[in-house]
């Protein structure tokens, strides 16, 4: 789970000189919401994000339609884009999480993953949440069982080990500390073709843990 | 993921038409021509020669020349519009983000330039990148392409490598810049099986791991099985029919698909049980073509509507689009061979009957001269090239030996060694009783009449300024076989026979498509009415309809004349086909001998096993054994102690102490019938127990 398995590959990109208005018309066909500006070689030197196309009402009021239209088609991916000293970005041997942190540290949708500056990815706030769907199972059929269990080494062991013991097989799994809660962590496992109540009444049976929501996905 | 994430085509064609500008006029290479390739997915497009694949790929990186310009359409790469960028934008393109590679190797590296700088200036001219810091990215990336010794190819200028390695290098060189796009133009046809196999392995992974759209330009059939997720197939500019791979194996809807399937000898399939069915006709010229359909006069299914009206592509309901007014009434199973395919009967040979051709111990070495002042006065050690080492076999009258191998195994020497254009080093081989040991100035005249040959390459064996007709009768004058005054109407008659007809007599070769040379070129090696033809690779440069009409002659002649016949090609399924008796060469070492049928099932050789494994089938429902031969075949000069295919062979550690004796001492000759012999260390009962190759998936895809 690193930023190169779960970046885009090959994101559309535009040069410097790119009229805006151009720019803007590959976002909306696309339907992309950012879009590197790089120069020869693929180096990177902005991004355009869809916030960064809107011009301020109030810049345009004082302007008459001629000047309007003048702007517009004067302007260019270099006038509108984030510059690259401003930009955060990432390199592709990262681990998601580290990605995530930066993320919400800078408040952004979006890092650009570069190598020696050459744009080989783009990672987005959507891509976090794909990797998030895939972690839990996603719409995959099974029964989705959340577990509250003490804090200490082993109690995810015992969870493992009494649904090994009946032969079924854990398809996803995660862990985190039990919001409000010290001192307990809430596991979640999906189990796949499995009798719900038979998991449950498993799941039960470990002293010290808690079955504190159960669900069962179809396809 | 990719599923759950929908992203833009990397590229997206939308009735698109290339044209040429020419003398008087302009034609239209490709026309209505639509399709997208999404990421990480390889689009396959097959058809015929002539049909505009490579119009097509060279319209995306405009690289049409002068007078060829996208006329109508549009390319979008990546949302952008490809027809007209030009100058700076366009070079960027192509550099950093599209990549090419081509048919030839050769012709895509700079022969005075070591690799390692040519490869690096990739980078450091796109990139800027720093000299060392480029070099060692080249290294890492030559080392993902499976090169091996990767530091030392580097210092190498292109010709000390073989053609697979320069393919490899040319690959490595396109995905140095990471490209979102990769055309590939028919990368494999010049390559060997062994190597097609691990290049097109190579191509499949890399295609997952950097994500990268890839169009795919093939006519081989087998290989678009194996690399494509979907398929196009185009004819005479147009693309008749568009589909999922499994769909347009399956189910090919449009006649052309069908017809091309049809054409093909599948894996196991012999000329006793099946036959292969050439389309009628050829592609029509691109300032001729049809008013109505384009395929509508090669099609079985024509009816008035396809004469009137051009169809449009669209899409069927279960998801493939097809240009076919009828494609959900034509059934396939429907259909019946044209009148003038005659379907060979009673192709079942006895290979016990009188031998023609007896091969025992047959060996030609060819010395080396050495550069240094001892070699030069002639005091030096004499080395030699053995490129036949102990070949035995013989030829029953009216049967086919096949003979397949990688290039440089001795394949071609051996034939070339029996016709006497090489003399023969030691050994024994009689034909007709006659000795054919010695040279050819020694033989007589109606013994060098009985053997003939049909070369691979039909345009460098034929005078370009003699007609066809003085081709034809010139083995005849020269052999005296037909009285002068009775030669014209002897070659007119074998040109009938060869479906080509009188008016072809006085054309000249330029006036001919390569399918008709191939049949002149026939067609002279059986003027003199030979009784053994030696074929050298006679189909492997022709398309695949124009293949299995030669095949079909070929196998007409063979029963009409009882002609027998020695049938090179690097096509297993073709020599399967073909062949009554199919011999496996490695490095000039004849390694397994005997009836096709045995050759194609366990007990296999290591090797013939090996070569069954990298065949292209075309049929993606298949299931292959993998293994990859390791390395590329040894020099000649100086061949591999004890077994030779020792270095290479994934067998021998099913022998004790991993296959020492392989390295030591020359293997016996397992005797698995009377007829079938394996060159091998390993006793029959292991050989027996080699699974299968090459196993038809029960399970519906």
């Amino acid at each position: 789970m690193l930023v190169k398995d779960y970046m885009t590959r090959h994101p559309i990109m535009v040069t410097p000189e790119t009229p805006a208005s151009k720019a803007q018309r590959l976002m909306i066909e696309n339907q992309i919401r950012h879009l590197p500006v790089v120069g020869s070689g693929k180096r990177l030197q902005g991004l355009i994000t869809r916030e960064r196309l809107r011009v301020p009402p109030t810049d345009l009021g004082s302007l008459n339609i001629w000047e309007i239209s003048r702007l517009l088609s004067d302007l260019q991916a270099k006038d509108v884009m984030i510059k690259r000293i401003d930009l955060v970005t990432i390199a592709p041997d990262i681990s998601l999480e580290h990605a995530a942190h930066i993320m919400i540290q800078n408040k952004v949708g979006c890092l650009p993953v570069v190598e020696d500056e050459i744009v080989v990815g783009i990672i987005s706030e959507v891509d976090m949440l794909a990797e998030l769907f895939e972690l839990l199972g996603g719409n995959v059929a099974g029964v989705r069982v959340t577990i509250r269990v003490p804090d200490q080494i082993g109690e995810f062991a015992k969870i493992t080990s009494a649904i090994a013991a009946k032969n079924w097989g854990i398809y996803a799994s995660g862990g985190v500390p039990a919001p409000k809660m010290p001192g307990f962590w809430d596991v979640v496992v999906k189990v796949r073709e499995v009798p719900r109540d038979d998991l449950v009444a498993v799941l039960k049976s470990i002293s010290g843990h808690k079955v504190i929501d159960v669900r069962e996905c179809t396809d | 993921m990719t599923e759950l994430k929908k992203t833009p085509p990397v590229l997206k064609l939308e009735d698109v038409a290339v044209a040429y500008k020419v003398r008087g006029g302009e034609i239209e290479a490709v026309q209505h021509v639509s399709f997208e390739i999404n990421r990480g997915e390889t689009l396959g497009i097959v058809g015929e020669s002539g049909c505009g694949k490579s119009t097509l790929a060279w319209a995306v990186l405009n690289f049409l020349g002068n007078n060829g310009y996208v006329k109508r359409g549009s390319i979008k790469f990546q949302g952008q519009e490809l027809v007209g960028v030009t100058g700076e934008n366009l070079r960027r393109l192509r550099g950093d983000q599209i990549a090419m590679v081509y048919q030839d190797p050769m012709q895509a590296l700079n022969p005075s330039m070591r690799l390692g700088d040519q490869m690096s200036e990739v980078l450091t001219v796109h990139r800027g990148m720093k000299k060392t810091e480029a070099e060692q990215r080249c290294m890492e990336m030559l080392d993902r392409v499976y090169m091996p010794d990767a530091a030392n190819v580097m210092k190498r200028y292109p010709h000390q490598i073989s053609g697979g390695q320069q393919q490899r290098v040319v690959i490595a060189m396109a995905l140095l810049n990471d490209p979102a796009l990769l055309i590939m133009d028919e990368p494999t046809t010049a390559l060997d099986v062994t190597v097609e196999a691990a290049v097109l392995d190579l191509i499949a992974d890399l295609r997952r791991e950097f994500d990268t759209a890839i169009m795919y330009i093939t006519h081989n059939l087998g290989v678009v099985a194996r690399v494509s997720t979907r398929v196009a197939v185009m004819y005479a500019g147009e693309l008749v029919e568009r589909a999922t791979v499994e769909e347009i194996y399956k189910n090919p809807r449009h006649p052309y698909t069908q017809g091309l399937i049809r054409c093909v000898p599948k894996l196991g399939a012999d000329k006793a049980r099946s036959v292969l069915y050439p389309i009628r006709g050829r592609v029509p010229p691109p300032n001729n073509r049809p008013v109505g359909c384009v395929f509508g006069p090669r099609c079985a299914f024509i009816q008035e509507r396809c004469r009137d009206q051009r169809p449009q592509l669209r899409q069927l309901p279960d998801g493939s689009w097809v240009r076919c007014h009828f494609a959900e009434k034509i059934d396939p199973s429907s259909w019946t061979p044209y009148d003038e395919i005659k379907t060979p009967e009673n192709l079942q040979r006895d290979l016990a009957g009188e031998p023609i051709l007896e091969v025992k111990d047959l060996k030609k070495y060819y010395e080396v001269r050495g550069s240094s002042l001892k070699d030069v006065i002639g005091l030096g050690e004499k080395r030699y090239v053995k490129a036949v080492e102990n070949a035995s076999f013989q030829l029953t009258r009216g049967t086919t030996l096949g003979v397949v191998g990688e290039s440089g195994c001795g394949k071609s020497t051996l034939i070339k060694t029996i016709i006497g254009l090489e003399d023969t080093t030691s050994g024994e081989a009689h034909f007709l009783g006659f000795d054919i040991t010695n040279s050819i100035k020694d033989r007589d005249r109606s013994l060098i009449q009985e053997l003939q040959m049909v070369f691979q390459n039909p345009d460098s064996t034929m005078n370009p300024s003699y007609t066809v007709g003085q081709q034809i009768s010139r083995p005849m004058q020269h052999f005296k076989t037909v009285p002068k005054d009775q030669i014209r109407a002897e070659v007119i008659k074998l040109l009938d026979a060869m479906r080509l007809g009188a008016n072809y007599y006085n054309r000249l070769p330029r006036q001919l498509s390569g399918g008709e040379k191939q049949r002149v070129g026939i067609a002279r090696a059986l003027a003199s009415h030979p009784d053994l033809v030696l074929c050298d690779e006679p189909v492997s440069a022709l398309d695949v309809s124009v293949q299995a009409a030669i095949l079909n002659l070929l196998l007409e002649i063979q029963q009409e004349y009882n002609t027998t016949l020695v049938f090179i090609a690097h096509d297993l399924s073709v020599v399967r086909f073909f062949s009554d008796q199919v011999a496996v060469m490695y490095l000039g070492q004849v390694m397994e001998i005997g009836p096709a049928e045995d050759i194609y099932a366990p007990p296999y050789h290591p090797y013939s096993e090996a070569l069954l494994s990298a065949v292209p089938i075309p049929d993606p429902t298949v299931k292959q054994k993998y293994i990859r031969l390791e390395g590329s075949v040894p020099s000649a000069i100086n061949p591999p102690d004890g077994c030779r295919f020792h270095t290479r062979c994934p067998r021998r550690n099913l022998l004790p102490d991993g296959g020492k004796i392989c390295e030591t001492e020359i293997p016996p000759w397992r005797e698995i019938s009377a007829e079938h012999r394996i060159f091998c260390h390993l006793p029959i009962e292991i050989l027996r127990d080699f699974a299968p190759v090459v196993t038809q998936s029960t399970e519906e895809i």
